[in-house]
């Protein structure tokens, strides 16, 4: 009966981490030896204390050879630059997309701005270039659209209209256009965390009566797409850290230093 | 105090356990793990996977060292260090700081063991 729990406890001491075996499995074998054939430790209770001292100190001598192999310097040091290297890449693979479909996004605006302000600089009325018949509901169409606004910022004329008005930009956005001639911006009509945002190109009509022009369009659909390259580019980060952190933990423990010291014996160290 | 911040005081029931066995002299495994569970050593059931991560632990804090002392070449002894011994000290001065409140607040009774 003896050799056959001895049998048994030798094998449960395999779970142990390498080194802390070869240090003291022997000697835990021999305290378990020497326990069975104390006469006054009852058979059932030093069962109950091994079993629980294996699933215990097995925690703990894992979680322990963990943490040494884990936080040498170097081996952190390695992580950190790597997680650097991942975070870089993936705030790459997100803004290089986003910028590319966003500065996309103004394209027709740019061409329908600059003709728009052509025709005016030519002599037309707002009215006559922008088509009467269209209208374009700025919340639900993906169709861009044209308003034309007076020196102060007031619609002259509009294809387009947000609930049942023509929304103008802050006076700033005029300001701005008046300096430079040109503005691209994400106008956002109506404030709130739902609200509409529209991409726009905003030009400078300056003669006998100096107007501007807005071209725009919503971009509900384009922002959906960033949204899509957002949560990519959150995935593939997430699993790079994860990657990293496996790949420091299996070479922590497979390149820790096998003469650190630790489990040396007296006659080892002498 | 320096021996305190050093040393993980207020100390683990087993590795009280293991400095106050190793206080009488030297032990090997099995002889600490029984004074361990006796009354004087606080009761404490140690199986051999507790004791010997705890020693190694003690050996790396300087508490504890492994002697010479050989009668089978299974067992090892091990001693306290002048270091283990202050810091059992220490810590025998805090739990009998500690007892002693207790008798102040009338836990336990006055002028002797409970």
């Amino acid at each position: 009966m003896n050799v056959r729990m001895e049998w048994l406890y030798a094998q449960a001491l395999r779970c142990y981490p390498p080194e802390f075996r070869a240090s003291y499995a022997k000697a835990m074998e021999q305290s378990f030896r020497d326990a069975l054939r104390d006469d006054e430790m009852p058979r059932g209770l030093l069962v109950r204390i091994v079993l629980r001292d294996l699933v215990v100190s097995l925690v703990k001598e894992h979680m322990t050879m963990l943490r040494d192999s884990l936080t040498r310097p170097a081996l952190v040091f390695n992580a950190l630059v790597l997680a650097g290297i991942a975070t870089g890449v993936a705030l790459a693979l997100y803004a290089i997309p986003q910028h590319v479909l966003r500065s996309g996004l103004n394209d027709p605006q740019i061409q329908m701005a600059g003709d728009l302000a052509a025709r005016l600089e030519q002599g037309a009325a707002p009215d006559e270039v922008v088509s009467r018949g269209v209208r374009v509901d700025m919340a639900r169409s993906l169709a861009p659209f044209v308003i034309v606004y007076d020196e102060q910022g007031h619609p002259l004329a509009s294809q387009g209209v947000l609930n049942g008005s023509v929304p103008a930009p802050p006076s700033g956005v005029f300001d701005s256009v008046r300096q430079r001639g040109e503005e691209r911006l994400s106008w956002q009509p109506v404030r709130g965390r739902d609200g509409v945002r529209i991409a726009a190109v905003v030009k400078r009509v300056n003669g006998a009566h100096p107007v501007f022009v807005l071209a725009g369009r919503n971009m509900r659909e384009v922002e959906a797409r960033i949204g899509d390259v957002q949560t990519m580019a959150g995935l593939t980060w997430v699993g790079m850290l994860g990657l990293i952190v496996v790949a420091t933990v299996v070479f922590g423990i497979y390149s820790r230093p096998k003469s650190a010291g630790r489990y040396q014996t007296a006659a080892e160290k002498g | 105090m320096a021996v305190e911040t050093r040393s993980g005081i207020p100390l683990s029931p087993a590795v009280l356990a293991i400095l106050l066995s190793l206080a009488e002299g030297e032990k090997h495994g099995y002889a600490m793990m029984k004074d361990a569970r006796s009354p004087r050593g606080g009761g404490i059931a140690m199986g051999p996977g507790t004791l010997y991560g705890s020693v190694d632990r003690m050996m790396r804090d300087g508490l504890v060292e492994e002697s010479d002392k050989q009668d089978d070449e299974r067992r090892r002894y091990y001693r306290l260090t002048r270091r283990g011994r202050e810091v059992l000290a220490v810590e025998l001065k805090r739990l009998d700081a500690t007892v002693a409140a207790a008798r102040s607040l009338g836990l336990l009774p006055h002028g002797g063991r409970s």
